[in-house]
């Protein structure tokens, strides 16, 4: 069992590769990729394409930056953040705003697994956790 | 054999008559006259004294003497022995007398030295005992000292939550718009330049 899910891990990884075009993730290579599974039908082909699903998942959640943020924001402060993210990155990422009340005020904003934060509650917790 | 002495005896009295008669009387013979003292006579009575004597002798005297012999060299032996058994008895009386203050004198020993060891284990058992003690109150202490030092952090804990949480429930009351919008800002700039 353990060999075939190293088996649909390699194989989704290659899938996965195919879909990467100029550092993104291509909607149309992407489509070719379910196309090419749904035809061929590969050995344990729900392995695979979930395999295959979390790699694209992952790779999108790069190029979006998620603002959470307590209080008003305005586009200005999401355009900037983009940019500064897109800069940091070299790659094109997008800002999403998403309220969170738990914060109290400031922002914090996460792009793939990292997370850059600015906030009330955030300092809150340094402080709880140094004392 | 007394045939014989009688017959000899018989034959000397006429030449003992015949000497009497014929010669003349002396002091002597007149003696053995007057006490009717005969030479054949006599001899034939000292040979049978002697004959006697020695039958008596043989016969009697021998044997009772060897019994009575035996019977001296039996007491002498009886008394020989119990001699021996008295010398031999005090013998081992003083034996069993030294004996028994060698043993009196090995025993006390023996109680010395046990009263010794007694109060050499008495003492390192009580040595040993105090210092178990002051181990369980070294550890006890420690103990109390870990505890104590776990109860202070938590209490810094729980202080520091009730802070926080306290500080979140007055600032989410407290802070208004226009305070979390210049925040808001002032966060973005920040997350700008990172």
């Amino acid at each position: 069992m353990a060999s075939h899910a190293k088996a649909a891990q390699k194989f989704a990884r290659q899938l996965f590769a195919m879909s990467i075009v100029d550092g993104a993730v291509s909607a149309d290579r992407v489509a070719g990729v379910l196309e090419y599974v749904e035809k061929h039908n590969p050995a344990n082909p729900l392995m695979v394409l979930k395999a295959y699903r979390r790699l694209v998942a992952a790779e999108l959640a790069k190029s979006i930056a998620v603002v959470e943020h307590a209080g008003a924001i305005n586009d200005a402060m999401l355009a900037a953040i983009a940019a500064s993210m897109t800069k940091k990155y070299g790659r094109s990422v997008t800002a999403t705003a998403r309220p969170s009340p738990a914060l109290l005020a400031g922002l914090r904003v996460q792009v793939g697994d990292d997370i850059y934060e600015s906030s009330v509650a955030g300092q809150l917790a340094v402080l709880a956790a140094s004392v | 054999m007394l045939s014989p002495l009688i017959i000899l005896a018989q034959a000397a009295a006429p030449a003992a008559d015949a000497a009497n008669n014929g010669a003349a009387a002396s002091g002597i013979t007149k003696i053995t006259h007057d006490f009717g003292l005969s030479l054949p006579f006599f001899l034939a009575q000292v040979v049978n004294f002697c004959v006697v004597a020695v039958v008596l002798w043989k016969f009697a005297f021998k044997p009772v003497l060897a019994t009575l012999d035996e019977r001296n060299r039996k007491i002498a032996d009886g008394l020989r022995y119990t001699d021996e058994m008295k010398a031999k008895l005090e013998a081992v009386q003083q034996e069993s007398a030294a004996s028994a203050k060698r043993a009196q004198a090995e025993a006390t020993r023996v109680i010395e030295e046990a009263r010794k060891s007694a109060k050499e284990f008495f003492e390192k058992q009580t040595q040993e005992t105090a210092a178990k003690a002051g181990d369980i109150l070294a550890k006890a202490e420690q103990a109390i000292e870990l505890e104590k030092k776990k109860m202070l952090a938590e209490a810094r804990t729980e202080i520091a939550r009730l802070v926080v949480e306290t500080t979140q429930r007055v600032l989410s009351k407290e802070l208004s718009e226009a305070d979390r919008s210049r925040y808001n800002e002032s966060a973005a700039r920040e997350l700008t330049n990172v």
